[in-house]
């Protein structure tokens, strides 16, 4: 079987010089949440960016392929690209507030995709919508419809985003960070939904996050960064195993556990960073 | 032994709240903290964890009087220092410095690193000359790990890790005693984050500094706090030694806080675990005291039963003369009618330990609306099912509340949605008791009581004798809540005819309202 989603050797650079994403490859087969993971700066979101086609200005493709089942998407001419996106390509944002327009209605926001992108009618749209309001789990979903962003919580805006990603049945998520803005008792529940969804219509799922907790509770496979470059990439189990290498089992023993008492936390040792950075270095020079 | 540096005694809080209220008169006030009481002895650290809209923010900003207490207690080295005026504040401020979550807008951007640590060691009258505050900047810097180098950059040059050096540079300049720092890691990598957790450590047993750390992490509490408070709706639900709290919570809601935070660990059940809709608690009967009124038959006796097998630590079995002993001993029975509220006050003394309220009292007359010579039916009805139901609640939330929170349980009728007109006395009494439910849930929802509503269809007891089928069994009703209490349902629809009518409601109303009206 053919992945969904297939990078090879993506290389995202500013355009004043330098790169962001140097040579990166991963796959993410359908039915598959694939963790994107690393710290700031580590290209994680630019690679997300990059497969959307929304790369800020300051920073271009460079190389590489993003192969999105049959198609390049890099090289796609943008009309065709912007029917991909929404309908084939879904995104779940970071913060919920800003995923929605404060102005319009849920209703609005909801049907827009399903009228324009899926050439639905008015009466058509609004039941469907109704019925995703029904899948993410929202109650009285009629009076959700009609209200405003701001008048509802963090967890119940990001259960309408997942709804909108869901609603043209897309192959493909890019869910960045979908759960850093929220309480954590609402993370749990907003990771619960996003596995469902992501199990029953068998989406293929790019999951963007710092969070090495929250990788190891949805993600299959994971692919690991640091500057741009790809440190580490395998199954859950590997990555969250003693065979991991050292930058990751570095990233585990500093992050803080209630479980466990403080003399178990150890920052990232300065010489593992460095060690990446020269790797980093070196490219640059090899790759000017 | 001392007293403690920081002590805090009922404090209470009110502030306007801004989303409500019109554009003319004042906006309404709301409770921000609800009786808060703490000790922090010098040297140690306090976490305090909670949601967002706990209180724990706010309560960091009463301690350093950033917010004016409504009520209450600040102790600060023995001193009340609740009602001091800014003057005379500003004696204690160098000795209590705060950290805030963003060290990006808290740093004036045209200031030289230095300059801005220097600030409040000048502002607060440490230090007379500026070069002697620049000095003791330095120093700080060093402290923080920063080196004093950096006196002579601008914030706008440094990673997010070094403006929070800074932020902490700065608030231990004046050599304060009492530190609170609020989400000060939360926007930082892991790698950065654990640096400035061991920054902090170092820096409370040097100086030998109190903290107060505020934060959303269990994890990262867990690092820095030797005691720690879990806040829920402007109160505390538990408080102890970190680890004992961590490794042994006692309150419901801190247990789903500790089973929500995802451990670095492949744990295949845990998405699955504990499934809840959001806005209402789960609730586990497992450990809870329990109150059930009516136990003398039906659903009501059936609950004790059930409640024992679901590891209730105790259950008060009430009943009208007080006759529902049990052979278990850890059922207690309680003489109770819920129409007098002599009784009520009465139960709410002895059964001061109560944590979940099942509110299942009820009675019925069969008795249509009109043509009916019951006509006291609609009267006894409302006084037993309705003013019942709300007298024991309005008794038994603060109990519970100050139990730390828990659930009341409510016990209405699917006929509290649509009038079977053949029983039209009772379904208004249920609708009533049914719109009041909500009505609580909605005023207890920051309290740290959940409210779950019971709309059974018929069920097989004597009461519903002429009832037509299909019944469900007191047994499988009473299966039913207590699945949907740990599943987080506010609403409660146990048995095939409670959800088919349920159903028929949202998919054709009217066509309901006909087939009920058919029964007359």
């Amino acid at each position: 079987m053919s992945p969904i989603l297939d990078i090879r050797d993506l290389r995202v650079s500013l355009r004043r010089g330098g790169h962001l994403v140097r040579d990166v490859s991963l796959s993410v087969d359908a039915g598959e949440v694939h963790g994107l993971v690393g710290e700031s700066g580590a290209g994680k979101t630019m690679i997300a960016k990059a497969v959307l086609g929304i790369l800020p200005d300051a920073a271009r493709i460079t190389g590489g392929v993003v192969r999105f089942r049959d198609d390049d998407l890099l090289q796609l001419p943008p009309k065709r690209l912007r029917s991909l996106l929404g309908r084939e390509i879904a995104l779940i944002p970071q913060d919920p507030l800003t995923g929605l327009n404060p102005a319009r209605r849920i209703s609005a926001q909801m049907t827009d995709m399903l009228r324009h992108h899926l050439g639905q009618s008015r009466g058509d749209a609004r039941a469907n919508a109704l019925r995703l309001l029904q899948e993410v789990q929202i109650r009285d979903p009629e009076q959700v419809l009609d209200r405003y962003p701001h008048e509802l919580s963090g967890g119940m805006r990001q259960r309408v985003l997942i709804a909108i990603a869901f609603s043209a049945e897309p192959s493909l998520i890019v869910a960045d960070e979908p759960t850093t803005a929220l309480d954590v008792t609402v993370q749990k529940q907003i990771l619960r939904l996003i596995r469902q969804m992501q199990e029953r219509h068998g989406t293929a799922v790019l999951f963007v996050t710092h969070d090495l907790g929250v990788v190891a509770k949805i993600c299959h496979r994971v692919t690991v960064l640091h500057t741009g470059q790809v440190v580490e990439q395998g199954g859950i189990a590997d990555i969250m195993s003693a065979r991991a290498t050292p930058f990751t089992r570095a990233l585990m023993d500093a992050t803080p556990r209630y479980d466990q008492p403080a003399d178990a936390l150890h920052p990232v040792p300065e010489h593992i960073h460095q060690e990446l950075r020269a790797t980093a270095r070196r490219f640059d020079e090899a790759n000017p | 032994m001392s007293a403690p540096l920081l002590q805090v005694r009922d404090l209470t809080l009110s502030l306007p709240d801004r989303s409500r209220g019109g554009m003319f008169g004042k906006p309404p006030m709301v409770d921000i903290l609800r009786g808060i009481s703490l000790d922090l002895p010098a040297g140690q650290s306090l976490g305090i964890v909670g949601e967002s809209g706990s209180g724990k923010t706010s309560l960091g900003r009463a301690i350093v009087r950033l917010y004016q207490p409504t009520s209450g207690q600040i102790l600060f080295d023995g001193t009340d220092i609740t009602n001091l005026d800014e003057a005379a504040m500003r004696a204690h401020r160098k000795n209590m410095q705060m950290i805030f979550q963003d060290p990006q807008s808290s740093l004036n951007p045209r200031r030289r690193i230095g300059e801005i640590v220097a600030q409040p060691v000048l502002a607060l009258g440490v230090e007379q000359d500026r070069r002697a505050a620049l000095k003791r900047a330095d120093l700080a810097l060093d402290r923080a790990g920063l080196g004093h180098a950096f006196a002579r950059r601008y914030p706008h040059e440094l990673s997010g890790g070094q403006r929070q050096r800074v932020g902490i540079a700065r608030a231990i300049a004046t050599e304060p005693r009492l530190i609170v720092a609020d989400e000060i890691v939360s926007g930082l990598d892991v790698s950065t984050q654990a640096q400035i957790l061991a920054l902090l450590n170092g820096l409370k047993q040097d100086m030998g500094l109190s903290l107060v750390f505020i934060s959303h992490d269990l994890s990262v509490v867990r690092v820095l706090a030797d005691r720690v408070m879990v806040m829920l709706g402007g109160r505390v639900v538990e408080e102890g030694h970190t680890a004992d709290v961590f490794q042994g919570p006692r309150h419901a809601y801190t247990r789903q806080l500790i089973d929500a935070v995802p451990l670095p660990v492949i744990e295949p059940d845990w998405l699955d675990s504990q499934p809840g809709t959001e806005g209402t608690r789960m609730v586990d009967i497992k450990g809870q005291t329990v109150l059930v009124t009516g136990t003398s038959r039906g659903i009501g006796k059936v609950f004790v039963d059930a409640l024992l097998a679901a590891g209730a630590a105790k259950v008060y079995a009430a009943t009208r003369n007080g006759d529902g002993a049990h052979d278990d001993d850890r059922v207690v029975p309680v003489k109770l009618d819920v129409t007098s509220a002599a009784d009520i006050v009465a139960a709410a003394g002895t059964c001061a330990d109560t944590t979940v309220l099942i509110n299942n009292a009820g009675i019925n007359f069969n008795s249509k609306l009109l043509d009916t010579d019951q006509t006291d039916a609609a009267s006894a009805e409302m006084t037993t099912n309705y003013l019942g139901t709300l007298n024991m609640c309005r008794a038994f939330a603060p109990v519970i509340e100050s139990n730390g929170g828990g659930a009341i349980v409510n016990m209405a009728s699917i006929l509290a949605r649509v009038s079977l007109p053949l029983m039209g006395s009772l379904c208004a009494s249920k609708a009533a008791v049914y719109s009041m439910t909500q009505g609580i849930r909605a005023e207890l929802a920051a309290r740290g009581v959940a409210v779950f509503a019971v709309l059974p269809g018929a069920v097989d007891t004597d009461m519903t004798r002429d009832f037509p089928p299909p019944k469900a069994t007191p047994a499988d009703i009473v299966a039913e809540v207590l699945a949907g209490m740990k599943a987080g349902e506010a609403d409660i629809y146990p048995g095939d005819m409670a959800k088919g009518v349920s159903g028929g409601l949202a998919a054709d109303r009217p066509a309901v309202i006909a087939e009920m009206a058919g029964y007359v």
